[in-house]
C-alpha cells in the first residue's frame, strides 16, 4: 500500500467506523469530506463498504439450520435429564435444630437433621449418583413455612408432593407407606407396625426402614416407639427430638433414665383392627406389650375416625390430664 | 419448578447462540456441545438472575466464556487452529475475477477470515457485527472495557479488509 498522509492515518479509525455505520455524525462528516478529496481513502472506504455488505449477508445467512434444529433436539433431551437430576435444597433453622429440605421436580425427596454441620457435605445428598444439588431457597421456602407451622402445632398434616427415590427397597417403601398412615397424635409400636405391613417377624427390619426414612416428620416415623413404651431410637439416638415432636402432637411422655417413655396410662387405646377407642383400663384391650394404636387425646382418636368404646365409655369417663 | 420462562428463552435465543458458536468455534460438532452447555448452565442459574437482567446478553456472555475455555483447553492439547488454517488457505487460493461465482466466494472468504481471527477479535466481531450486541455487553463477556471491545472489532475489520487484498471483490481497485 502506498504511504499515507498523516491526515489519512489519523482518519483511518473513523473511516472504518463510518463505512460500517458505527461512526458518530461529526466523525462521519469529516470522513465523507476527506474521502471526496482523497482517492486512496475513497478506495479504502469503498472496500470497507463492500465488507459491510458481506457482513450483512452473513447476518442473514441461516447458517447450518438443520444442524441447529438437531442441536435444539439434543438440548431438550439433556435439559430433561438435567431437570430429573437437579435437586434444590436449603438448610433452615428450626426448634429441633438445622433441617435440610431438598426437592426435585417431582417433589420433596429429603428432610434431614443436620447435626454434623450445615454444609452440603454433611448431608445424604452429597455424592449421590444422578443428583445435582443446588442451593435454592425459592424452591424450598414454602415447605419450610409449612414445617414451621407443623412444629408450632398450627398444622397437623404436611401434604407434600414426594419423591421417594431415596427409599432403599420395596419393603422399606411398604413400611414407610404404613407409617405415613399413622394418625396425628397417635403412636404405634415397631412390632405393631411390622404386623400392619404383613411381616410380623420383621420388627428389626421395619425399624431399619424407619432409620433410613428420607422424609422424617413428613412420614412420621417419630410415631413409632418400642413395645415397652420407650421412645427408643430416632435420628441417630436423638430421642429428645422425638419427644419434642410427640409433645407437639399432645402425646404425654416422661423421662426414664436415659430414654423417654410414653405415659401409657394417660393415653387412649385402639386395638388392632378395632373401630373403637378405649380407656387404657378397658377389659377389652391387652396391657403391655403395646399393641394397636395409642392416642394422646379423644379429639385425636375421633379425628382419626374412631368411636368411643361402648364398654368402657371414654366419652363419659375421659382421662384426667 | 416453573420452567415456562426458561422455555421461552430457549425458543427465542437457541438459534442465534448456536450460530454464534458455529462461527466462534468453527466446528459444528463442538458448537453443538457448547450451545447445549450454554443452556444447561443457564438453566442452573436463571432463577437467581435479576428480573431486569438482559437475558440475551447474559446467554452470549455464557457462550463467549465457554468458547474461550474451549480454546484454552484446545491449545493445551496443541491442536489449535489446525483445521481452521486449512480452510483459510483453500479459499485464499481460489480468488479470481471470474464472474457469477464471485459473490458466493467472497462470502466464503469473509467467513474464512473471520474463523481465522484471533479469538477475542473474533468473539467481539461476531457479537457486534453479526448479533448486534452493544459494546458494554461485549466488554463484559470478554472481561474487558467497552473501549477494548470496540478496538477488537476495529482490528477484526482491518484484518478482514487486508485478507481480501487482491480478491475479486476488490478487483476494480486492486490494479494499483
Amino acid at each position: 500500500m502506498s504511504p499515507k498522509s498523516p491526515v489519512c492515518v489519523e482518519l483511518e479509525g473513523d473511516l472504518v467506523a463510518t463505512a460500517s455505520g458505527e461512526a458518530q455524525a461529526t466523525a462521519a462528516r469529516r470522513v465523507q469530506a476527506h474521502v471526496g478529496r482523497c482517492a486512496p481513502c475513497r478506495g479504502e472506504f469503498e472496500r470497507y463498504q463492500v465488507i459491510e455488505g458481506e457482513v450483512a449477508a452473513m447476518r442473514g445467512h441461516m447458517l447450518a439450520a438443520p444442524h441447529a434444529a438437531l442441536a435444539r433436539d439434543r438440548l431438550e433431551a439433556r435439559l430433561a435429564d438435567l431437570r430429573s437430576r437437579l435437586v434444590a435444597y436449603r438448610v433452615f433453622a428450626s426448634p429441633i435444630g438445622p433441617v435440610l429440605i431438598a426437592r426435585s421436580e417431582q417433589g420433596v425427596l429429603l428432610v434431614e437433621y443436620l447435626d454434623a454441620g450445615r454444609s452440603l457435605k454433611s448431608s445424604r445428598l452429597h455424592g449421590l449418583p444422578r443428583v445435582e444439588a443446588v442451593e435454592d431457597g425459592g424452591e424450598t421456602e414454602a415447605f419450610y413455612r409449612e414445617l414451621r407451622e407443623y412444629l408450632d402445632g398450627r398444622r397437623t398434616r404436611l401434604d407434600w408432593p414426594l419423591d421417594l427415590r431415596l427409599v432403599r427397597s420395596d419393603f422399606h417403601r411398604d413400611v414407610l407407606r404404613t407409617t405415613a398412615a399413622i394418625p396425628y397424635g397417635a403412636v404405634v409400636s415397631y412390632a405393631g407396625l411390622a404386623r400392619e405391613v404383613g411381616r410380623p417377624r420383621a420388627v428389626r427390619a421395619a425399624a431399619q426402614a424407619l432409620r433410613w426414612n428420607p422424609l422424617p416428620i413428613v412420614i412420621p416415623c417419630h410415631r413409632v416407639i418400642g413395645s415397652s413404651g420407650a421412645l427408643t431410637g430416632y435420628a441417630g439416638g436423638e430421642t429428645s427430638r422425638k419427644q419434642k415432636l410427640l409433645a407437639v402432637e399432645g402425646i404425654p411422655t416422661t423421662r426414664a433414665r436415659r430414654d423417654f417413655r410414653i405415659v401409657r396410662e394417660a393415653m387412649y387405646v385402639r386395638a388392632p383392627g378395632d373401630s373403637e377407642y378405649c380407656l387404657p383400663t378397658c377389659p377389652s384391650v391387652d396391657p403391655f406389650p403395646l399393641g394397636g394404636t395409642l392416642f394422646g387425646s379423644r379429639t385425636r382418636a375421633e379425628a382419626a375416625g374412631f368411636a368411643p368404646c361402648s364398654t368402657c365409655r371414654p366419652d363419659l369417663h375421659p382421662l384426667a390430664r | 419448578m416453573d420452567d415456562a420462562g426458561f422455555e421461552t428463552m430457549v425458543a427465542a435465543h437457541h438459534g442465534e447462540i448456536y450460530r454464534y458458536l458455529v462461527r466462534a468455534i468453527g466446528r459444528t460438532s463442538d458448537a453443538d456441545d457448547l450451545s447445549q452447555e450454554t443452556f444447561l448452565r443457564a438453566y442452573r442459574a436463571y432463577r437467581t438472575l435479576p428480573k431486569e437482567a438482559n437475558t440475551r446478553a447474559w446467554l452470549f456472555a455464557i457462550a463467549t466464556n465457554l468458547s474461550r475455555n474451549h480454546f484454552r483447553a484446545q491449545s493445551r492439547r496443541r491442536r489449535a487452529y489446525a483445521a481452521l488454517s486449512a480452510v483459510v488457505v483453500e479459499t485464499d487460493g481460489a480468488g479470481g475475477p471470474e464472474g457469477a461465482a464471485v459473490g458466493c466466494e467472497v462470502a466464503a472468504a469473509v467467513e474464512a477470515v473471520v474463523v481465522g481471527l484471533p479469538l477475542k477479535q473474533r468473539l467481539a466481531f461476531l457479537q457486534r457485527k453479526i448479533h448486534g450486541l452493544d459494546y458494554e455487553a461485549i466488554g463484559q463477556s470478554l472481561e474487558c472495557s467497552a473501549e477494548s471491545a470496540r478496538a477488537h472489532v476495529f482490528q477484526a475489520l482491518k484484518k478482514i479488509r487486508h485478507a481480501l487484498d487482491g480478491h475479486a471483490v476488490f478487483a476494480k481497485e486492486s490494479s494499483r
